[in-house]
């Protein structure tokens, strides 16, 4: 009896969520490492792990030699190294190298060492997500919202790796759920914990300079009234989050960043500049490549429908539409109430029953994951902005977009429910089974189909991998699929100690690559093709004109193996006549 | 939807193509085509898997890096999933073959050319000259055979081990140039060093019909922000201008054609009758900075 009481969860959200929301964290996580090794090294990756080892290495010294440590030379000797991108990943996947690789040995490839810290951090973003939905709608809602959200090919992808993207979007909806949460209860420890999520945001990646477009309109919305008295008896009222936010999260984002510790102005400045005037890199959308602006206006949408299983948007569709319904008849019976509407005619009639099914909540919730959704994808809908990170750069937006989508399973579970009224418990449980499998089969079929290719996994909506190759899309970026290339063909086929052209792959992944057991050893990296025997090409549009310089090089244009993901090209392996 | 969704996955991750059906395709083309006929792959992704499939033999450098379809007389357009070569629309269709998921389609060219001379084939040391003109001072390049010179992303054409090199700096070399829109072209790599030098090319014993048709362009990343001074070429034969045309950037892979009829019957004839002259294509641009031009030309 004790133990069915402990599992039996009552209405309200407790602790048993937390064990719900770990236990998907786990589970994700166990399944990102398990398939960990079987992604290669992307090029922004490389830098990752390097910086890690040098930041890691400082803390190692503040330990033993503080005062030397903290002198500005060893500090920019430590932290130059990839000085356009805050620290705290970083530090994270050095630390997780330093302890679970090189002093406890636990984990052996230092590679899976360095992006523990990221998988964790993507688990976490399915358990705050799982919570948010299941206190803003249902256990059933944030449940779905959750389990989507890690089932979309792009998130499974970006949260193998021991970068920033998927780091930053657990922390943008984490930011975005303590900040709800201290609207709800109004308690000074949630209105600190912003500011000190904010930090860490600010700390993982500049994408949190838009969580203050998010987060302050609306907690002035929220607290509109109280701002207003106050006003009238001439006081300002600013609520405690949004001071919280920018006092606190700036003081967490200097600490965490020895870089700033000198110079901190110009290096901030520098800092927010390097990102704003970005350089443009290459990348194909609907068989064009754009290196420059202006970015097409409709690469978002696209990429979304694209990208994201259709189920998942069919479900947000049905969510957000019903959310939107709500708000539009809120708004109405405002207006109806600063227009004093009375029955009587035919229209103010329509007008009052539209209004009566209008559902408040004090928190906001609909409004605040809009605008969450807004501030994440907005920044690429502007012409000036370079797109060429695909869709990793608005994953941000994933997580409010799988909880209007859990909105949407909830409602369409409702309507089952109306659909089939008669049905007993027993069957009832099924039927919700059935559905939840039906809309969860797809997304989890489609990601485990796109592994380790995720860049180039389209949904079938749009033809599946070779039919968002038809469609020109891009296929990759970052030449990490020379372990492919290794896998399929190199590992066996090469002569011993080949020279191998490595193309977009760098040096740093090579040589780890090779440590790690996952290409032999005894091939030499080289890198132009003419000093190759062997040369690879990893296809991207732009990519061509080296795949024709190997056809100069090698005096032929027939590659000797083509790596495939659903017939489409990967990889081109060519080997001197 | 989900349910759709599953199944659609289904459908389209089982739709690769045997090697087995590439194989049974490449055989058929191998006992159709002759050495004129164009062998291409659609849709477009799928060239290195056709490459591969269906060997050197028929996916040559020729037709794979060709600088348009006006030349071939007929294509074996070899395509899966029911994709066709949007530059062969208006082709006459005369033969379709199904090979499991490979189709071969045999399609007529319906204003079919004859070449005569393909310039970039006379790239060598018998049929070409190359100098650099700086002013008054005339500086032959030399034909050479050296190593191959490649690099990666940005480094623009290789340069093959057969090559002119120019004593007073550069280079001129048959290679294979990615245009604006990333297609490969076989193509005739001269870059003008800028400001009063200029590249002449002289071909030699070229046979003349009734035009010269050609195309021009930059390497892509030479031409695509469109910063570059504008380059010329202008064919002559003996003092007689055939044409000139110039290429901006941002014009691509660019065509031209020039009458040749004139000049073809005042020119001496070969033991053939055809009439044949010496052409000389010269290359200029007011500033040679990345001007990584290449063209190809023949006459018909």
């Amino acid at each position: 009896v004790k133990l069915r009481a402990l599992v039996r969860l009552p209405s309200r959200i407790g602790w048993r969520d937390h064990v719900i929301g770990a236990s998907l964290a786990l589970a994700y996580f166990v399944w990102l490492l398990a398939t960990a090794r079987s992604l290669g090294f992307p090029r922004d990756e490389g830098m990752y792990f390097h910086a890690a080892t040098d930041y890691v290495g400082w803390w190692r010294s503040l330990l033993d030699h503080a005062q030397d440590a903290l002198k500005q030379s060893a500090i920019d000797g430590a932290f130059t190294d990839n000085h356009e991108h805050p620290v705290l990943m970083k530090t994270l996947f050095g630390v997780s190298w330093w302890i679970l690789h090189e002093k406890w040995g636990l984990v052996k490839d230092a590679s899976t060492a360095f992006r523990i810290p990221a998988m964790l951090v993507a688990g976490i973003g399915l358990w705050t997500t799982y919570l948010f939905g299941a206190r803003a709608w249902s256990r059933r809602a944030g449940l779905v919202a959750a389990v989507l959200l890690g089932l979309m090919p792009a998130v499974f992808f970006h949260a193998h790796l021991a970068c920033f993207d998927v780091p930053i979007m657990t922390m943008w909806i984490l930011c975005v759920y303590v900040h709800w949460r201290a609207q709800e209860t109004r308690s000074l420890g949630w209105a600190l914990a912003v500011g000190v999520v904010f930090g860490l945001a600010l700390e993982t990646k500049h994408s949190a300079w838009f969580l203050p477009a998010v987060l302050v309109p609306h907690a002035l919305f929220i607290q509109r009234r109280e701002i207003l008295r106050a006003l009238r008896v001439g006081r300002v009222s600013i609520p405690a989050s949004v001071v919280s936010m920018f006092v606190v999260g700036p003081i967490v984002f200097l600490a965490l960043w020895p870089y700033l510790w000198n110079d901190t102005l110009a290096r901030v400045q520098w800092w927010f500049e390097f990102h704003l005037n970005h350089e443009y890199y290459n990348i194909e959308y609907l068989g064009r490549n754009y290196f420059g602006p202006p970015s097409p206006k409709s690469y978002v949408p696209v990429m979304v429908l694209a990208t994201v299983p259709t189920v998942t948007i069919v479900l947000f569709g049905i969510g957000a539409v019903e959310r939107a319904a709500n708000g539009a008849r809120r708004l109405a019976h405002w207006g109806k109430r600063v227009l004093r509407i009375d029955g009587g005619t035919a229209w103010t009639n329509w007008w009052s029953d539209f209004v009566s099914g209008a559902s408040s909540d004090r928190r906001e919730t609909d409004l605040l994951l809009l605008l969450s959704l807004a501030a994440a994808l907005s920044p690429w809908l502007r012409a000036k902005t370079p797109i060429f990170g695909g869709t990793k750069h608005w994953l941000t937006a994933y997580p409010a977009l799988a909880l209007f989508a859990g909105r949407g399973f909830d409602l369409v579970t409702a309507a089952m429910g109306r659909a089939l009224p008669r049905l007993d418990p027993r069957r009832w449980l099924a039927a919700e089974a059935g559905l939840f499998a039906s809309v969860v089969a797809a997304p989890l079929v489609v990601t485990v189909h796109s592994h380790p290719y995720g860049i180039a996994a389209y949904v079938p909506l749009v033809g599946g991998t070779a039919g968002g190759a038809t469609l020109g899309l891009n296929r990759q970026f970052w030449g990490y699929t020379s372990q492919n290339a290794a896998e399929e063909y190199l590992n066996e086929q090469a002569p011993r100690g080949a020279s191998v052209f490595i193309h977009d792959t760098t040096w740093d992944a090579w040589a780890r690559m090779q440590q790690e057991g996952r290409v032999r050893k005894d091939l030499r990296a080289t890198g132009a093709p003419n000093d190759g025997q062997i040369a690879l090409v990893e296809h991207e549009l732009h990519m061509n004109e080296v795949d024709y310089s190997i056809w100069t090089a090698f005096g032929s244009v027939t590659p000797v193996y083509v790596v495939l993901h659903d017939g489409v090209p990967m990889v081109s392996i060519y080997r001197r006549p | 939807v989900g349910i759709l969704e599953l199944g659609a996955h289904v459908v389209q991750t089982h739709g690769a193509v045997d090697t087995a059906d590439w194989h049974a395709a490449r055989d058929y083309v191998a006992s159709q085509a002759k050495p004129d006929d164009l062998v291409t792959f659609a849709p477009r992704w799928v060239d290195p898997v056709g490459r591969e499939q269906l060997g050197p033999a028929l996916a040559t450098l020729e037709r794979e890096a060709r600088p348009d379809e006006t030349r071939f007389p007929r294509a074996f357009e070899v395509s899966i999933r029911g994709e066709h070569d949007p530059l062969l629309e208006g082709w006459r269709q005369s033969a379709e073959q199904r090979f499991g998921r490979v189709t071969v389609t045999t399609l007529e060219n319906p204003s079919p050319v004859h070449v005569l001379d393909d310039l970039v084939s006379l790239v060598n040391g018998q049929r070409m000259q190359a100098s650099r003109v700086d002013g008054d001072r005339v500086s032959d390049c030399t034909f050479t055979h050296a190593g191959t010179q490649s690099g990666g992303l940005g480094a623009g054409p290789a340069l093959p081990a057969d090559r002119f090199v120019c004593a007073a700096g550069g280079f001129v070399a048959a290679t294979v140039a990615a245009d604006l829109d990333y297609r490969p072209r076989r193509c005739i790599y001269a870059p003008p060093p800028g400001g009063h030098s200029f590249v002449r090319l002289r071909f030699l014993g070229v046979r003349l019909g009734t035009s010269i048709h050609g195309h021009h362009g930059l390497y892509v990343e030479a031409e695509r922000n469109k910063t570059g001074s504008p380059v010329t070429i202008t064919f002559r034969v003996g003092d007689a201008v055939v044409g000139s045309v110039v290429h901006h950037d941002g014009d691509g892979w660019k065509p031209f054609e020039f009458d040749t009829r004139a000049l073809a019957a005042s020119a001496s004839k070969n033991d053939q009758g055809v009439p044949q002259v010496d052409l000389v294509a010269d290359i200029e641009s007011a500033n040679g900075e990345r001007r990584m031009y290449c063209f190809e030309a023949d006459t018909r």
